[in-house]
């Protein structure tokens, strides 16, 4: 893509990079479509404070609404599976795989994200620590909130109390855990400036250049150029230090 | 000491003539014998219905017991223990079940969405889940509320009242366990019970029933030491505020972020 600015001869040339398929994207769509209600009727049992809502008939429409819900939110991973099962085997191989860069990216988070120092930032593949570590929650999650929430809605009363009462505990960890994840996962990818291109790429599946060499450098030049230019980058940092304290 | 008030259950006197479930079916108006709805089964056994449902607040169980000693056919009075530290009412979402006076749990059937967590987290597994629908959860709970509206007004529980033996009993929670006490005492003494037993004094708080019993509570199937599950107290203690601490520190770190990096990330380096 070329763009042109009004009263200039330069042109900006704007190379975008796939990033998702279009079924990734529709998928990514239902899940948060899925996920928002599941949250806001599921926090009704939850929290003390929403006792009225709780209550009565209109306890009982929530429960209807977070169960429609529940069946598109679970039906996100089986339509992936059934339709792209290759990408789905690709992409939770992606998640798993951590190296010492994950260390380096959690080190450099605070400096980059909230800092802006751009020079921090550890090359990253495809997916960078923190949208690993989303993926992996979510993955974890879902799997919790499948086995445990089947559980609760047609196993009531032909199990165990106790083993009731551990789907109830472990249905709550997994809202915990999965909510407080989405609200930083929205900050990082709506709000956050820097990240302003996530959110372009689960609307058109793409991301620019400049964007994959900052933020994907191992994904942009590949694994090992990305740790070379990184290490070369380190060395030139360090040089550069000590002549800087002297002067 | 209180105003508490129990119910006394002498399970000596009780001939399982099961008056105190017609009595309770009438004043409470819940089914009886619907046909085509609730038939009567004969399943070989005087027990009927086989447990407590929805339309059977009590009920009485019946268990054979013998000790080497001597054979014991065993009758129960079964239904809500009013417990104390009831945990249906801590993890009630709705407040349906509440503490009310004389210390019945009471119940408001307006309130309750069907969630089931009462009758799943009862140490005794008393409230019943009447399932209107499977799909969508529609459903209410219920259990015995102690005749609130006759005991509050004065009046004897409508089993109690019933009851042709004197087996059961209402009043001030103290004087029903002088009561058992006394009992239990007559009945290893002179009645030739020697494992005669009082349950319900201390159990989770005290239970609003007091039952005078002539076998260990095992040959009953009652609990001996019934306990307040652990999971409720991890659910409501522990997870429910960790959670909306999470989602508190979550918001705030963003909202922290957000300001941080509007202040130092300068758009103009990005390429």
């Amino acid at each position: 893509m070329s763009v042109r600015l009004k009263d200039s001869k330069s042109v900006f040339q704007i190379r975008w990079i796939p990033k998702y398929t279009t079924l990734e994207r529709f998928l990514h769509w239902m899940h948060t479509a899925s996920f928002i209600p599941l949250a806001l009727t599921g926090i009704v049992l939850f929290s003390p404070w929403l006792q009225s809502v709780a209550q009565s008939e209109g306890g009982s429409t929530v429960r209807l609404v977070h169960r429609v819900a529940a069946i598109f939110f679970g039906g996100v991973p089986i339509l992936y599976a059934v339709l792209q099962p290759r990408r789905l085997v690709l992409h939770v191989r992606e998640f798993l795989k951590f190296s010492k860069y994950d260390l380096l990216w959690l080190k450099a988070a605070v400096p980059y994200y909230l800092l802006g120092r751009h020079s921090a930032m550890p090359p990253q593949p495809r997916f960078n620590t923190g949208e690993r570590l989303n993926a992996v929650v979510m993955v974890v999650g879902t799997i919790t909130f499948g086995i445990t929430g089947l559980a609760m809605w047609f196993g009531r009363g032909d199990m165990p109390q106790t083993l009731y009462q551990i789907m109830v505990i472990f249905h709550d960890l997994a809202f915990i855990v999965t909510v407080s994840m989405f609200m930083i996962h929205f900050y990082l990818a709506v709000i956050h400036p820097l990240m302003w291109q996530s959110l372009v790429s689960m609307r058109y599946g793409v991301v620019s250049e400049s964007y994959a060499r900052e933020h994907h450098a191992m994904w942009y030049f590949g694994d090992k150029r990305a740790k070379e230019m990184w290490e070369k980058h380190k060395a030139e940092e360090e040089e550069h230090q000590p002549a800087e304290q002297e002067g | 000491m209180t105003d508490r008030y129990a119910m006394y259950i002498d399970t000596s006197k009780c001939m399982a003539c099961r008056g105190c479930q017609v009595a309770c079916k009438q004043w409470n108006d819940l089914q009886g014998y619907v046909p085509g709805v609730r038939e009567t089964v004969n399943t070989g056994t005087y027990e009927n219905p086989l447990k407590l449902d929805p339309q059977t607040w009590t009920r009485i169980k019946f268990r054979e017991y013998d000790d080497g000693e001597r054979f014991q056919w065993l009758f129960l009075k079964e239904g809500c223990m009013h417990c104390a530290e009831a945990v249906c009412v801590d993890v009630c979402p709705t407040k349906a079940l509440k503490h009310g006076p004389h210390g019945i749990v009471t119940y408001e059937r307006e309130l309750c969405n069907g969630c089931g967590y009462c009758g799943q987290f009862c140490p005794f597994q008393v409230p019943q889940l009447e399932v209107l629908n499977r799909l969508t959860g529609e459903a209410k709970s219920s259990k015995c509320v102690f005749c609130q509206d006759r005991t509050t007004n004065g009046l004897k529980p409508a089993c109690v009242k019933t009851c042709p033996a004197s087996a059961l009993d209402w009043g001030d929670r103290d004087a029903m366990l002088d009561k058992a006490k006394a009992r239990a005492e007559l009945l290893k003494t002179e009645w030739g019970f020697p494992k005669a037993n009082v349950y319900g004094e201390a159990q989770l708080g005290g239970l609003g029933r007091i039952y005078v019993l002539t076998a260990p509570p095992s040959a009953y199937d009652l609990p001996e030491t019934p306990s307040y599950p652990a999971t409720a107290t991890l659910w409501q203690k522990i997870l429910q505020p960790v959670g909306h601490l999470a989602f508190g520190a979550a918001i705030v770190a963003s909202i922290t972020a957000f300001f941080l990096a509007r202040r130092n990330v300068h758009m103009e380096e990005v390429e």
